[in-house]
C-alpha cells in the first residue's frame, strides 16, 4: 500500500497520463501524414473516420464520468477532511509569513505570529490562512522538493486548508502567487515532529 | 453578399497586411523578453528582479494582445473577402487604438517599469510597488484603450454578421436545430466567429468593469473592493480572451483546409451543437484559476471541472475528428498551410489534455502555479495559435505552387515545431519537479534540489527558444518577401 501511494502521486499520475496522450496525438499525426498519398473515394473515407468518431465519443464520455466520478471525491476543501486535532492561524504579507497556534482573534494586521512553526505528525491540521496586503499562495513542500498542498491566501477571506503530515521533517512554505519583488524569496518554515 | 470591387478587396488586403507586420515584428521581440527570463532563471544572465517582473508583465500582455489581435484580424480578412461587409474605417479605428494600447503599454513596463503582471491581480498594482504611480495609471488606460478597441471590433464584426445572416440565432446556427433545412446555408467560419467574438463582448465587458474599479482605486487610494469579485473579472476576462483567440483560429482552419484536401467542411446540426456547448463552455471554464480560492462557492469548483471537461467533446469528437476526416487519405499536397494546421490541432490536443489535467481540483492542489500552467498554456499559444497564424500568414501571401517548391520556408517550420515542443516539454517538466511560475530566479527556494532543477530546466529550455527563433526568422524571410511585394495574389481569390 506504501508502494503504492508513494508511485501513485500527483506528478507520476499527470506526467505518465500527459506522456500517453501526447505519444497518441504523435501517432495519428504521423500516421495521416504517412498514409495521406493513399487515394480513397471521398465518402469511404469520411464514413470510416466517421464510425470512428461513435466508438470514440462513446468511449470518451465513459472516461469523463469515470474521471469526474472519481477525481471529485478527492477535493481539497475542509467539509471533505473531517474535524481538526489542531487549528494554525496563518497571515501572508509582502513578504513573509505570520504563523501562530489558534484562532485569529485579531485583525491580520496586527495578528503576530511567526515564520517558523511546529506540529505534531498524523493529525489532522487546519491552516487558516488569509493575507493582509495582497494575493498570495501558502503551498507546502516537502524535504524532497514535492509540493503536498497548497491554498490561496486573500485579504478579505480565509481559507481552511484541512492537511495531515504523514511524514516527520522540514517542510517549507513558498508563496506561489505573484506578491511583487521578493516573490521568490518569500519562505516560511514547518518543523513535523 | 454583394460582391466586393477591386479596390476595397485591396483596401481590406492592405489593412491585413498591416496587421501582419505588426504581429511579425511584435513577435520574435516578446519571444526574446521570455528568452531573457529563461536566461535569468537559468542563473546564466543576470537582469535584475525588477527588470524580469517588468519584462513578464510586458511578455504576457504583449502575447495575449497580439495573438488575439492577430487572429481577429485574419478573421475580418476572411469574413470581408467572401461573407460579410465589414467596414475598413472600423478596422482601421481597431488597428491605430491597438496600437496605442501598445504604445502604453511599452512605454508604462519599459520606461515605468510596471511589473505587476498580465492579469495586474488586484490590489498588486497598488501596494508594495516597486514602479510610480504613473506607470500604473498609463497601463490601466492603455488596457481600456485596447479592450475598448477589441469590444468595438468584436461588436461590428457580430452585429455586420447577423444582419447579413438575419439575426443572432442565426449566426449561432439556431435554424439548423428547427426541422427544416435552412434557407441559407451558414458558412462555418461565421458560426465560428460568433461563437468567439460574442463570448469576447462579455468578456471585454467584465474587463471594462474591473479597469474601472481601477481607475477609481488609483485617484482613491481609500477605497477597497473585493478581491474575489476582483478575480473572478480579471479570469472571465483574461481565461477567455486567450481561448477566443484560438477559436478564431479554427474558424479560418475550416474555412482554408477544404482548399488543400476538396473535401467540405460544412455546418450540419452536429456542428451547431458542438460549438454552441462550446459557446458555454467558454464561458465557465475560467473557473478553475480559482480552484485554490476555497472561500469561492463550491458549485463555482464544481462548475469549473464540468465546463473544462466536457469542453474536450466538443473540440475533439468533432473539430479534431474533423480534421482527421478531411486529410485522411486526401492524397495532398503537404505545403506549410495544411501543415501548419494540422500540426497546429495537435498542439491544441496535446495543450488541452495537459489542461484537463491541471483543471482537475484534485490535482491542480499540486499542480496550481507551478511550471505545469505556462507550459500547458504555451502549448495553445505556441505549438497552436502561433502555427495557425503561420498558416494563414503563409496562405495569403503565397500561392499553392509557390509554397510547395518552398524548403527553406518549410525547414524553417521544422526547427520551429520541434524546437517549440522541446521547449515546451522542459516547461513541463518543471511543473512536474514543483517548480513555482513567476519566479524571477530560483535562488530564494531553500530547497537546493529543487533550486537546481529550476535553475537547469531554465536553462536549457533557453537552447529551444534560440532554435524557435532561428526558425521564426527562416520562414520571415519568404513572409516579409512576400507581405512587402506589391500585388499579391493569394488564395481566397
Amino acid at each position: 500500500m506504501r508502494l503504492l501511494t508513494t508511485l501513485f502521486t500527483v506528478q507520476n499520475f499527470a506526467a505518465v497520463t500527459s506522456f500517453i496522450a501526447a505519444a497518441l496525438v504523435v501517432a495519428v499525426v504521423i500516421f495521416l501524414i504517412v498514409t495521406s498519398q493513399e487515394d480513397e473515394d471521398k465518402a469511404s473515407a469520411k464514413h470510416k473516420v466517421y464510425s470512428l468518431r461513435g466508438k470514440y465519443f462513446f468511449v470518451l464520455v465513459i472516461l469523463i464520468i469515470a474521471g469526474l466520478f472519481t477525481s471529485l471525491r478527492f477535493l481539497p476543501y475542509d467539509t471533505h477532511k473531517g474535524t481538526p486535532d489542531q487549528l494554525i492561524s496563518v497571515v501572508a504579507m509582502q513578504w513573509a509569513w505570520k504563523m501562530a497556534e489558534g484562532p485569529m482573534d485579531k485583525n491580520p494586521q496586527e495578528f503576530e505570529g511567526t515564520n517558523e512553526i511546529t506540529v505534531p505528525s498524523g493529525k489532522l491540521i487546519q491552516f487558516a490562512v488569509t493575507s493582509m496586503d495582497v494575493n498570495h499562495n501558502f503551498a507546502v513542500y516537502n524535504s524532497k522538493g514535492d509540493i503536498v498542498t497548497q491554498t490561496q491566501a486573500m485579504p478579505g477571506y480565509t481559507n481552511r486548508l484541512n492537511f495531515r503530515f504523514q511524514e516527520p521533517g522540514v517542510y517549507h512554505v513558498l508563496c506561489l502567487e505573484y506578491c511583487g519583488l521578493a516573490h521568490g524569496f518569500m519562505v516560511g518554515k514547518i518543523n513535523v515532529n | 453578399m454583394k460582391e466586393l470591387s477591386s479596390i476595397e478587396i485591396n483596401g481590406q488586403r492592405k489593412l491585413v497586411k498591416i496587421w501582419a507586420i505588426t504581429f511579425l515584428v511584435l513577435f520574435p521581440v516578446l519571444i526574446t523578453l521570455g528568452l531573457l527570463m529563461r536566461l535569468n532563471q537559468g542563473e546564466v544572465l543576470d537582469i535584475g528582479i525588477d527588470n524580469f517582473y517588468v519584462f513578464m508583465t510586458l511578455h504576457g500582455l504583449g502575447m495575449a494582445g497580439v495573438m488575439y489581435s492577430m487572429a481577429f484580424a485574419g478573421l475580418w480578412y476572411l469574413l470581408s473577402k467572401k461573407y460579410v461587409r465589414l467596414n475598413l474605417k472600423t478596422g482601421y479605428f481597431v488597428y491605430f487604438a491597438v496600437l496605442i494600447g501598445v504604445v502604453g503599454v511599452t512605454i508604462s513596463t519599459l520606461i515605468g517599469k510596471f511589473g505587476a503582471g498580465w492579469y495586474l491581480l488586484y490590489p498588486l498594482p497598488f501596494k508594495g510597488t516597486f514602479w510610480p504611480g504613473w506607470s500604473t495609471l498609463l497601463i490601466i488606460i492603455s488596457l481600456v484603450i485596447l479592450g475598448v478597441a477589441w469590444l468595438i471590433g468584436n461588436i461590428h464584426v457580430v452585429f455586420a454578421l447577423a444582419r447579413e445572416y438575419g439575426g443572432l440565432g442565426n449566426i449561432l446556427g439556431w435554424q439548423y436545430f428547427g426541422k427544416k433545412e435552412p434557407e441559407r446555408e451558414l458558412p462555418p467560419v461565421v458560426l465560428i466567429s460568433a461563437v468567439s467574438l460574442i463570448p469576447g463582448i462579455l468578456a471585454f465587458i467584465a474587463g471594462a468593469i474591473f479597469l474601472i474599479m481601477y481607475l477609481l482605486q488609483n485617484f482613491e487610494p481609500g477605497l477597497t473592493f473585493d478581491n474575489l469579485l476582483v478575480k473572478n473579472l480579471i479570469f472571465f476576462f483574461g481565461h477567455t480572451l486567450v481561448n477566443i483567440t484560438l477559436y478564431c483560429c479554427l474558424g479560418w482552419v475550416y474555412t482554408i483546409m477544404p482548399e488543400y484536401t476538396h473535401r467540405e467542411w460544412k455546418v450540419n446540426k452536429l456542428l451547431v451543437w458542438a460549438w454552441s456547448g462550446t459557446f458555454f463552455f467558454i464561458l465557465f471554464a475560467y473557473f478553475h484559476h480559482l480552484y485554490m480560492d476555497f472561500a469561492q462557492p463550491k458549485g463555482m469548483q464544481y462548475a469549473g471541472q464540468l465546463a473544462s471537461y466536457f469542453s474536450a467533446i466538443p473540440a475533439t469528437a468533432v473539430t479534431m475528428f474533423g480534421m482527421i476526416a478531411q486529410v485522411y487519405h486526401a492524397k495532398l499536397k503537404w505545403s506549410i498551410v495544411p501543415l501548419a494546421f494540422l500540426m497546429g490541432v495537435a498542439g491544441w490536443a496535446i495543450g488541452g489534455f495537459a489542461a484537463i489535467i491541471d483543471s482537475t481540483i484534485a490535482l491542480n492542489k499540486i499542480l496550481h502555479n507551478t511550471l505545469w500552467v505556462p507550459a500547458h498554456f504555451h502549448t495553445y499559444m505556441l505549438g497552436g495559435v502561433v502555427l495557425f497564424i503561420l498558416g494563414y500568414l503563409f496562405y495569403i501571401t503565397h500561392s499553392k505552387e509557390e509554397l510547395l517548391k518552398n524548403n527553406m520556408a518549410k525547414f524553417g517550420f521544422w526547427s520551429f515545431l520541434l524546437a517549440a515542443h522541446g521547449f515546451l516539454a522542459f516547461f513541463y517538466s518543471g511543473g512536474l519537479y514543483s517548480i513555482p511560475r513567476r519566479y524571477s530566479d530560483y535562488k530564494g527556494i531553500p530547497m537546493e534540489e529543487t533550486h537546481n532543477i529550476g535553475a537547469n530546466i531554465a536553462a536549457v529550455s533557453t537552447i529551444f527558444i534560440s532554435f524557435v527563433l532561428i526558425g521564426l526568422l527562416i520562414m520571415y524571410v519568404s513572409l516579409f518577401k512576400k507581405i512587402l511585394a506589391k500585388n499579391t495574389q493569394d488564395g481566397i481569390i
